[in-house]
């Protein structure tokens, strides 16, 4: 069985000293380790859980192909939503079962939750941490149960021919009468409750503990009859000509963008939140697929990986030395300089999961009364 | 009291319900009803009768007014049936399957016509109870359909189709379901309340003693076309074709030549009573009832007979009241059926046993060839 | 003795009656043909039974509250959940939008059903009957999120109904993602359900009973309300609780046509599960809609017999 495995591992190890050019996207480090004699057996396949569309084909180019391609180790997809898919890794956990998937590309804030039951691996040993930036670290937890890979900012984007003069500065703008019923929240309000809080002339300071005037302010947009959804929602409904204006992360505008749409987003002035998604591995895998499940996450901290990964969503990664894609080069979602990062909004992951049910539902009761 | 076939203009004028050149062509061979004239005086109880297919229910429903002919008339009280909407028709009618409202009591159904009819809700419950009297459910009124027999639901539907005193009454068939028992008893019941009410009545039956008991006149159908119209004593007696007098009571067929005093079958001279206008020698068609054909087993006891015949009994049929003897006469196609009568139940006659049987000239009735 | 005839053999059919016959022998001896009727519904019984347990452990579920600082689900029991549901005056406005929209997607869907079936049954010519249960099962062929989407397309602001509207020089009209739009969906959804469903009562009915109705000096409309409709309650009320408590408990058609925010009870359980991960409060909510959907099966049940569902027993 070894020796198969070993032969795999060369057979892949010289498809890709033949593969001109691209040959071998990892780093010397990882090299010596994905060859290493005493590495754990290798799965046939790992599984990563991803968002569809443009997100996992990015995932795909990135990381997951050029990590098949290094190790011999098929990486399979699994679509089920980061929502839908917590409940089964908690339950598989708590019923001491392998769990479904190997990592989790997940919302730092969901990760978090995962993370605060202890549902999560400790992910402290992975080698390439060393060369990230602070956004790599889970703010408030100990150790690394979480890896965050990259930041996003919910956008306001809009569609310039509904502003004739010139782009909206305030997310007052969702309040233009014109705009009733072209609106698009997410339907849980992720995004738009610290906006709104500034909005609606309130302070950042005064989150979580007193939030009315972020409130008010979403009473006002409910007025106006925003439609609510989800990711491939906004595409769409940018697409099919049902909104204008949309409070979005910027790569679901940029994915409609690059389906030919005119759509333009911008920070305004009341500023964006800002957030970052992250990798996590579950507990209960065996041993040796936990070592390789590790090896995938330090594979998508390395440069080439990430840099692949988040040109295909025009995000900021979490590794120095990064180049922005060139359509987003000083692009307000696509943050570089710590004067970027004035107009974004972040608040800890920690308040986010204690908060965040209690503000989804007193979104849920302003929007569905 | 013999009611002829074509009626006068007079009669026309105060006919009821008048029949006149009515064909039904439903488009898929044969007219399912063929040139179909009569007339039918107020007051009187007819019954068409025929077997299955004989367009008799066709002829029903256009009468009702439910199908329009393809031709002719039919005028009811005068005008033609089919000028009037349904609803607006007073003709009350007796279904196949009583078609009565499961979901309502006894009451509310016999009241259903006058609701819907508007007549006085103050009048409503008191008529109700006299007609639930005349079918004799007196006190029945608040139970539901299925709470009832077969024979109560009858009274039921009779007593909603006249509760708004139609000016006529049809009825479907609608004893067809019942057991023996209980339609014997249901006909007499509707030649009572018939005749209590004096409402005209026109009665659909493939049932000939139904329509004996219960009838003024008869209508005999086959194949679309009308047989005969009489009375039933008439339609018994003088069947106008073979057919009616196979369809109606038991009777045997004998087919030969024409002679001077009946048929010659086979050689045998047969004594009948010939119509006008028979050639000699030619074929036709005679019948003899069972009850007119007496049987002995000494031939000097039928001296009195006009034809005399000898054959072997080839068996015996116990009905109860009376026995049917099959003969089998050597030289004749078929066997002859005849009823015996005897008081004590004996069956004089076994099987096999040889027997004398003997008719009168007048009881052996010869059809013209046209009636065949 | 009759003569043996060595041409002569069963067909075909019968033979494979005898050795299915003879093995179910083998695998089921004759003497335990008793229990047979069991082994028949030992699947149900199974089905029936993990049922029950899964609403036992929701139960369970329901009475634990979620600690957002380890989100754990507590160790004691206690009723806050369904405090919290029934004091939600978000959940309430949640509720009374479902029972509204059964209750209308009912009426509507019976109303459109009713004529239909009506059709279906009594159409004299094959062609037409044909037609219409063609036309009556296709749908069944497109699931309900694909038919959702079709509307989607076809109601959307540029969709072909707004082309049309544009062509007389009216909007684009917002035609989606409001309440009036989930119902069209539902009623959309359910016709076939409530046809087909209907038929059967309707075809019970005779012919010879409303031609009798006319008879009597009904016209069509007396005819239809004192004759047919009462005597089609039982296909009436069948089909009425199947589309009542399928509307009651629908995800897919709010979701998609409501636009986030004609929330449906399904939708508000989803949330919680899935959404703010308060599996216990998710739980409670399922619990009271599975209670408020069997009262008012009950009720219905109680005030018009069970209808067709009745299974030919009287109330």
């Amino acid at each position: 069985m070894a020796n198969s495995h070993i032969r795999l591992s060369r057979r892949a190890m010289l498809c890709g000293s033949a593969t001109a050019g691209a040959a071998l996207l990892i780093t010397g480090a990882s090299t010596r380790r994905l060859m290493a004699q005493n590495a754990p057996e290798k799965p046939r396949e790992i599984i990563v859980r991803a968002w569809g569309g443009s997100w996992v084909e990015a995932l795909k180019a990135g990381v997951s192909d050029p990590f098949t391609e290094a190790t011999g180790i098929a990486v399979r997809h699994d679509l089920t939503e980061d929502n839908e898919i917590q409940p089964k890794l908690w339950a598989a956990v708590a019923q001491g079962r392998i769990p479904p998937i190997h990592v989790n590309w997940d919302t730092t804030t969901n990760a978090t939750k995962s993370a605060l039951r202890g549902v999560t691996e400790d992910l402290s040993d992975v080698s390439n941490l060393a060369n990230t930036t602070d956004l790599a670290k889970p703010v408030g937890l100990e150790g690394y149960p979480i890896i965050n890979t990259y930041g996003y900012v919910y956008v306001l984007a809009y569609r310039p021919e509904a502003f004739p003069d010139g782009p909206p500065t305030s997310w007052t703008a969702l309040l233009d009468p014109k705009f009733k019923g072209r609106i698009a929240l997410y339907n849980d309000g992720i995004g738009f409750h610290f906006p709104a809080q500034v909005a609606g002339g309130g302070s950042l300071e005064d989150i979580p503990d007193n939030m009315q005037a972020a409130w008010d302010f979403i009473a006002k947009v409910k007025e106006q009859d925003p439609l609510l959804g989800e990711d491939p929602d906004f595409t769409n409904w940018f697409q099919n000509g049902e909104i204008d204006i949309a409070c979005t992360i910027s790569t679901n505008a940029r994915e409609a963008r690059k389906n030919g749409l005119e759509i333009a987003w911008v920070v305004p002035e009341e500023g964006c939140k800002f957030d970052t998604d992250g990798l996590w591995i579950p507990k209960g895998l065996p041993e040796n697929e936990l070592y390789w499940a590790k090896e995938y996450v330090n594979f998508a901290l390395t440069q080439q990986a990430q840099q692949v990964w988040l040109d295909g969503l025009g995000l900021p990664g979490v590794v120095p030395g990064l180049t922005p894609p060139e359509d987003l080069v000083d692009d307000p979602s696509y943050p570089t300089k710590p004067e970027d990062f004035a107009h974004l909004i972040r608040i800890s992951a920690q308040v986010q999961v204690q908060n965040e049910s209690e503000w989804f539902s007193k979104f849920k009761e302003i929007m569905q009364g | 009291m013999n009611m002829p076939a074509a009626q006068p203009a007079d009669g026309e004028r105060h006919a009821a319900v008048l029949v006149r050149d009515v064909d039904m062509d439903f488009g898929n061979g044969p007219l399912a009803v063929q040139s179909a004239s009569f007339s039918l005086e107020a007051g009187r109880f007819l019954t068409i009768l025929g077997p299955s297919g004989s367009g008799k229910t066709t002829l029903l429903r256009m009468i009702a007014g439910f199908q329009k002919p393809s031709r002719g008339q039919i005028l009811i009280g005068g005008k033609a049936s089919d000028a009037v909407a349904p609803h607006k028709r007073t003709i009350g009618m007796v279904f196949q399957k009583l078609a009565l409202f499961p979901h309502m009591t006894v009451n509310e159904n016999v009241a259903f016509p006058l609701k819907m009819r508007r007549f006085n809700p103050k009048d409503i419950p008191e008529r109700v109870a006299r007609y639930l009297d005349l079918v004799r459910l007196g006190g029945y009124g608040t139970r539901r359909i299925h709470e009832l027999s077969g024979g109560q639901q009858q009274r039921v539907a009779i007593a909603r189709a006249l509760v708004f005193e139609p000016d006529l009454l049809l009825l479907d068939e609608p004893l067809a379901a019942l057991d023996r028992k209980l339609r014997e008893e249901m006909q007499l019941e509707f030649r009572r309340i018939q005749k209590e009410l004096g409402v005209t009545t026109i009665n659909v039956t493939h049932d000939q003693r139904e329509a004996l008991v219960v009838s003024d006149e008869i209508i005999v159908m086959d194949q679309g076309r009308i047989q005969q119209h009489a009375d039933p004593v008439a339609m018994y007696r003088k069947p106008a074709s073979p057919f009616v007098a196979n369809f109606i009571g038991v009777s045997s067929f004998l087919k030969g030549e024409v002679t001077e005093t009946g048929l010659s079958v086979n050689g045998f001279s047969c004594a009948g009573t010939l119509p006008r206008n028979m050639s000699l020698g030619s074929v036709a068609q005679g019948a003899i009832r069972a009850e007119q054909i007496r049987i002995s087993a000494t031939a000097a006891d039928l001296a009195s007979c006009d034809t005399t015949l000898q054959g072997t009994v080839t068996d015996t049929i116990f009905e109860g009241e009376r026995l049917l003897y099959f003969v089998a006469v050597p030289g004749l196609a078929t066997a002859l059926q005849i009823y015996h009568h005897d008081p004590l139940g004996h069956a004089p006659h076994d099987r096999g046993a040889a027997v004398t049987i003997g008719w009168n000239a007048r009881d052996l009735l010869i059809f013209p060839p046209q009636n065949m | 003795m009759p003569e043996t005839n060595p041409d002569f053999r069963y067909p075909l059919r019968w033979r494979i009656m005898d050795m299915a016959e003879a093995i179910a022998d083998f695998l089921w001896p004759r003497r335990l043909s008793k229990y047979t009727g069991w082994l028949f519904i030992m699947p149900a019984l199974m089905l029936v039974g993990i049922l029950v347990l899964g609403l036992i452990q929701i139960a369970d579920a329901s009475l634990r509250t979620l600690d957002t600082a380890t989100y754990l689900p507590s160790d004691n029991w206690s009723l806050d959940n369904f405090q919290k549901a029934l004091g939600s005056s978000v959940y309430f406005k949640v509720a009374w939008r479902s029972l509204l929209g059964a209750a209308l997607t009912t009426a509507i869907t019976l109303c459109f059903a009713f004529p239909y079936a009506y059709a279906m049954v009594r159409t004299q010519s094959p062609k037409v009957r044909k037609a219409l249960l063609i036309a009556l099962f296709l749908p069944f062929f497109i699931g309900q999120v694909v038919r959702a989407y079709g509307w989607l397309i076809l109601l959307g602001n540029g969709g072909m109904v707004n082309d049309v509207l544009g062509l007389v020089g009216i909007g684009p009209v917002r035609l989606l993602f409001n309440y009036p739009a989930v119902i069209f969906g539902l009623v959309q959804y359910m016709l076939p359900f409530a046809v087909l469903m209907l038929a059967p009562a309707l075809t019970a009915i005779p012919t010879e009973t409303e031609i009798a109705a006319g008879s009597l000096g009904a016209n069509w409309l007396q005819t239809l309300w004192h004759v047919i409709l009462p005597m089609a309650k039982p296909g009436l009320v069948g089909a009425g609780l199947v589309v009542g408590t399928l509307s009651l408990t629908d995800f897919a058609v709010p979701a998609m046509l409501g636009g986030g925010s004609q929330d449906f009870v399904a939708n508000a359980i989803y949330d919680q599960f899935f959404r703010t991960a308060d599996q216990g409060l998710g739980a409670a909510l399922a619990l009271l809609l599975v209670a408020v959907g069997s009262l008012i099966v009950g009720l219905v049940f109680m005030v018009f017999g069970a209808g067709t569902l009745s299974m030919g027993a009287r109330k």
